[in-house]
């Protein structure tokens, strides 16, 4: 590597390094994406089941379930001992937003009719369900001679807990947990390598558009050119990953404590509803589990070998244009080709080590996404991680061949929208 | 080991882009320290031939030695090249431009950051070095670009329309700029369209057309070979001027008029003799054709 090929790398390191943008992102990028992570999981569990609409219950039994159903949730329900026609007309009157009737027959049969003007959102339906759903079951089993024990013990929730064998012993298994992390991060990959191909991209297309690219060919080689702006730019990606990385150590250090603080019932001097308090006891004992150096470290090899491939190509195309708009057209169906691995994320995660995953993740395109969806979730054999690699580096081999002609031909050519057959012939001619 | 007296040697080049042959079989040679035109129309291959001549692109056929080397590639450090079409980096600022260019053709950090300084304050151009490219107007760009190209203090300048976009002010600046390196001992290879600016500023010069050498030499030589055919006279009294017959007209104004003739059918004594009698003449100077009709006169004789 000559001198001049770091002086470019080093320009474009710090073009972007000293960037507004680049503090901005670094910041911005995580916050997002555990809004992403966290916003629908909270969303799920508290805001849907939530609901300001007051549900009149009209008991027509004589089991008290209705008062059962208001002692559970006081907020929501309430009792009221009148007919029909009137609980209609309150509703028509604006006074009742809902009512439920109970009787006999719907407790055998399981159900309820809920009354409303219409339009009240769903989240009275859920609450139905949970609340009335399961007053009804602890109804009928105790009408059939269960003790109260034994229902409470089929109400709990079933779980599975898993356990993995080890030479040390029988540890816990975070197999959940890593499912997730694993199809996340195989997303979060999938983002970082087109979000840096891009910047490359552009850059490229910048230098031809403005004709600096001229005065850098009268100074160094095509190739000095092209991959410096690739390291640079690459080193970019691994600053900023390097930042998260620490920033993500010293999270996950306090991570028990943060959580705890923001769900612990004891600490609550916030008011959560109640069915959110049922599920605290569960998530104050969440723990995030250790995530292995080796995964870190394969996460950053296969971000820099995934940002190689991608970046070289996103480099020769940049060089075959004028503009950025008319690379979407040849750019289109590379694109393709890398997007596909993000529909087989969910498999590798279900079945890591499937002869159908292992095949697709060490197709040289596919493997940084979903090698590291593979490895968080299961454990993925050295060797083939060890043969992607290899794989990959001579793909990238390839690439950077054809790419370096594409440059070479296309960065000093203007005025025409290249197509893919010109770009085969200037591959003859390069 | 005797010196190469040529800076630059250009043998039988020629380019093609397509069906079209942008350059076609040219050859010239540029001596150490002088100043060099590339002469021509726009289309005519200026660009091309001075792109293949900094190494943004080789030759199809032909042989290019640059300072007794082959290839620019080997001592790109030693030339400076400003491409027709300027081009910076709009969001760097000035100072760090600068040291990267510099720096590209080996020139320390450190270096570069002084002579950078040293340039901008002799330009009048100190108050931008921490501002950045897009807060420049066009013309501040081009002093910018300019410095860029002469900061690693190149043996060889290779300068594409270098004076386009400037202020007539600016264009007198920078004359002085080139004619102060040549006296250091640098060599320019320039090219223009506009001839006058070549006439003042070329030892030698290249005129080229549709790809290929029209004219080639010093021009002094150039223009001793041609014989006398250029009237320049001013008079007062215009109204008594004689109508002028079989001759081509360049510039006539009411008490001024510029043309050539043809001196088999044009007798240039007879000529002021009843000039003298018909109007009072203030200065009348008989000489070369300039290099723009010379050009045009060669053009047109390979057309024929």
């Amino acid at each position: 590597m000559s001198s001049k090929f770091w002086t470019i790398a080093k320009r474009d390191y710090l073009a972007v390094v000293k960037s507004k943008g680049f503090i901005i992102s670094t910041l911005l990028i995580p916050i997002f994406w555990s809004i992403i992570l966290i916003v629908p999981g909270l969303l799920a569990t508290y805001f849907f089941e939530e609901t300001d609409v007051k549900i009149a219950i009209l008991d027509k039994t004589n089991k008290e379930i209705g008062k059962r159903i208001v002692e559970e949730d006081p907020k929501t329900f309430f009792l009221e001992r009148s007919t029909e026609s009137q609980l209609n007309n309150k509703i028509l009157n604006g006074e009742l937003e809902a009512y439920v009737v109970i009787d006999e027959n719907s407790i055998i049969n399981n159900y309820v009719n809920v009354y409303t003007k219409g339009g009240s959102g769903i989240g009275y339906i859920s609450k139905i369900e949970k609340v009335i759903g399961k007053n009804f079951r602890k109804q009928l089993l105790a009408e059939n001679g269960l003790d109260t024990n034994l229902i409470k013990r089929i109400e709990a929730d079933f779980k599975v807990e898993t356990k993995k064998v080890t030479q040390e012993g029988i540890q816990k298994d975070y197999s959940t947990f890593y499912s997730f992390f694993g199809y996340f991060a195989g997303i979060i990959l999938f983002m970082l390598i087109f979000l840096y191909g891009g910047i490359v991209m552009r850059g490229v297309v910048e230098e031809k558009a403005n004709r600096i690219v001229e005065i850098l060919l009268s100074s160094t080689k095509p190739f000095d050119i092209m991959f410096g702006k690739v390291i640079g730019l690459g080193s970019v990606g691994l600053t900023q990953l390097f930042i998260w990385i620490v920033l993500l150590a010293i999270i996950s250090l306090f991570a028990g404590q943060i959580i705890s603080m923001f769900i612990s019932p004891s600490t609550s001097g916030m008011q959560m509803a109640s069915n959110f308090q049922q599920t605290a006891p569960n998530m104050s004992n969440f723990e995030i589990p250790p995530i292995p150096a080796e995964f870190v470290i394969f996460f950053v090899l296969y971000f820099l070998l995934g940002y190689f491939m991608i970046a070289s190509i996103y480099a020769g195309l940049g060089a075959a244009v004028d503009q950025e708009q008319d690379v979407q057209t040849i750019i289109t169906p590379i694109n393709l080709i890398f997007l596909l691995p993000v529909f087989f994320i969910s498999m590798m995660v279900g079945n890591p080590n499937g002869t159908a995953s292992t095949l697709l993740s060490l197709f040289p395109p596919f493997t940084p996404i979903l090698m590291v969806a593979r490895m968080s979730s299961g454990s993925v054999p050295t060797w083939q991680l060890l043969l992607s690699l290899f794989l990959m580096v001579l793909t990238i081999l390839i690439v950077v061949k054809i790419s370096a002609k594409i440059y070479r031909v296309g960065i000093l050519i203007y005025g025409k929208k290249p197509t893919f057959k010109e770009i085969f012939r200037w591959l003859r001619q390069a | 080991m005797n010196e190469i007296m040529n800076a630059l040697e250009v043998k039988n080049i020629s380019k093609s882009f397509r069906d079209k042959k942008a350059v076609d079989n040219i050859s010239f040679e540029v001596e150490k320290g002088k100043i060099y035109g590339i002469l021509g129309p726009n289309g005519a291959g200026k660009t091309t031939t001075l792109r293949m001549i900094a190494g943004v692109f080789h030759p199809d056929e032909g042989e290019i030695h640059i300072l007794g080397q082959k290839s620019a590639e080997t001592i790109q450090s030693k030339i400076g090249y400003l491409p027709e079409e300027r081009g910076l980096y709009k969001k760097m600022k000035i100072i760090d431009q600068l040291i990267f260019f510099a720096e590209l053709k080996g020139v320390p950090n450190s270096t570069a950051r002084q002579k950078a300084f040293d340039w901008l304050y002799k330009l009048d151009a100190v108050d931008w070095a921490y501002k950045k490219v897009q807060e420049l107007s066009k013309g501040m760009q081009q002093k910018i670009q300019f410095i860029a190209t002469l900061l690693h203090e190149p043996e060889l300048l290779i300068l594409d329309e270098p004076f386009s976009g400037f202020d007539p002010i600016n264009v007198e600046v920078f004359k002085q700029v080139l004619l102060d390196l040549k006296a250091q001992g640098t060599t320019i290879l320039l090219s223009t369209h506009i001839m006058e600016q070549a006439e003042q500023l070329c030892d030698d010069v290249c005129l080229i057309n549709n790809g290929k050498v029209v004219l080639r030499g010093s021009i002094s030589e150039i223009k001793s070979s041609r014989e006398m055919d250029t009237v320049v006279c001013e008079f007062s009294d215009g109204n008594n001027f004689p109508p002028l017959v079989g001759v081509k007209i360049l510039n006539q104004t009411q008490n001024r008029v510029e043309f050539r003739f043809d001196p088999n059918s044009f007798n240039f004594k007879e000529f002021v003799k009843k000039l003298a009698e018909r109007v009072y003449i203030k200065k009348i100077e008989l000489s070369a054709p300039t290099l723009r009709e010379i050009f045009i006169d060669e053009v047109t004789k390979g057309g024929k």
